[in-house]
């Protein structure tokens, strides 16, 4: 069996509206980790010292597991349920071009971002069997998004990225 | 001739042809010295025709009538186009056209609902508009950068390995690429609007 090449997507290919992949979800998802993690972390830095400054006690949040567990809980929350359900994107799938919508193409809504956030988690479970859907399935759905009745779609526009690239050389003979 | 046959006079057959030959004679001969171009020449026609009623005349006519029986596709025949075209000076008539008063009348609207843009558009190549026009340039410096240019190279980087792993799975499961749903059927398969009604129709 030959193995299939690995070449990087046309740019010119329309891809806006399908059911996006495993690896764009993955690194999308790695993406917001990292920034919500990121922006937890200075935040809590930035909270110790505002106490350390107006207390003038040393006081160090991080060291606190249970408060900064529960903190990351609520914070990890908010970043994923308050994302979605505005623009149905978080930071992460926004730069990867992917963003959530109703299993039949609507904007996804309040309700259905919360309960994807809280199910998120479920998928986890069992080394990650909740996330097998999206290789397997026919609509790429995880756990989550079974349960939310959601799924993930390519929403970053190929033609246009072509157009730039376009763009960008040197005009050859005029019309 | 009946006359003749029941007059009473005796002889009066042979009068009356003589008085005929003689009144013939007479009448060749005052023909013969009349003028009749000399007459005609004196005659008023436009008072004359002043007192012809032409309108009563052709109310008489039955154009339908006439019209049926003229061979029209024979004329159009006999009529050499070309030289008439010819003979023409396009100029003069276009300059006598008030085309801001036949603009005025044209709904352009109507005109548009009935144009298929999409037919349009795919008519248009698009790559080489960009790559031969100043189009190209205003849209680099309206929305090109680094931080745009890196996320297109990732993002395409992203969908070619979403492929790649999904022609490995389908592989293994045996399953071609067409079983799989493109995406949910809003996206992927939006309702086509309604063309408009042609004037025509819709009148």
């Amino acid at each position: 069996m030959n193995p299939p090449p690995v070449t990087a997507a046309p740019l010119d290919a329309g891809r806006q509206g399908h059911y996006a992949g495993g690896v764009t979800r993955l690194v999308a998802f790695a993406a917001d980790v990292g920034a919500s993690w990121g922006i937890f972390t200075l935040a809590l830095a930035g909270l110790s010292f505002a106490i350390n400054l107006v207390t003038g006690n040393q006081v160090n949040l991080g060291s606190r597991q249970v408060l900064a567990l529960s903190g990351l809980v609520i914070w990890e929350f908010i970043y994923f349920a308050y994302q979605w359900s505005l623009a149905g994107k978080t930071i992460g799938m926004a730069v990867l071009g992917i963003r959530v919508v109703s299993k039949d193409g609507d904007a996804i809504t309040p309700r259905q971002a919360v309960i994807r956030t809280i199910t998120l988690p479920l998928s986890f479970l069992f080394f990650g069997l909740g996330f097998l859907g999206i290789l397997l399935n026919r609509d790429r759905h995880a756990w989550h998004d079974r349960l939310a009745g959601t799924v993930v779609v390519y929403s970053w526009d190929a033609r246009a990225a072509r157009l730039r690239w376009l763009a960008k050389q040197e005009p050859t003979t005029p019309v | 001739m009946a006359d003749r046959a029941v007059s009473p006079l005796p002889g009066a057959s042979r009068m009356e042809q003589l008085v005929e030959s003689i009144a013939e004679r007479v009448v060749n001969l005052v023909l013969d010295a009349i003028d009749i171009n000399a007459i005609v020449g004196q005659v008023d026609m436009d008072a004359l025709l002043a007192k012809v009623d032409i309108d009563a005349i052709v109310s008489k006519v039955d154009v339908d009538s006439l019209i049926d029986r003229v061979d029209v596709q024979k004329i159009i025949d006999r009529v050499d186009v070309d030289e008439i075209v010819n003979r023409v000076d396009v100029d003069q008539i276009v300059a006598r056209v008030d085309v801001e008063a036949i603009i005025e009348r044209v709904d352009v609207q109507s005109i548009i609902e009935r144009v298929d843009i999409e037919q349009v558009i795919q008519r248009v190549d698009i790559d080489k508009l960009v790559e031969q026009t100043e189009l190209g340039t205003i849209i680099a410096h309206s929305t090109s950068g680094v931080a745009s240019e890196v996320l297109d190279v990732v993002r395409a980087q992203g969908v070619g390995l979403d492929d790649f792993v999904a022609r490995w799975v389908n592989r293994i499961l045996r399953r071609s690429s067409e079983d799989w749903s493109p995406g949910p059927p809003k996206l992927v398969n939006p309702p086509v609007p309604v063309p408009a009604l042609p004037l025509e129709a819709s009148a």
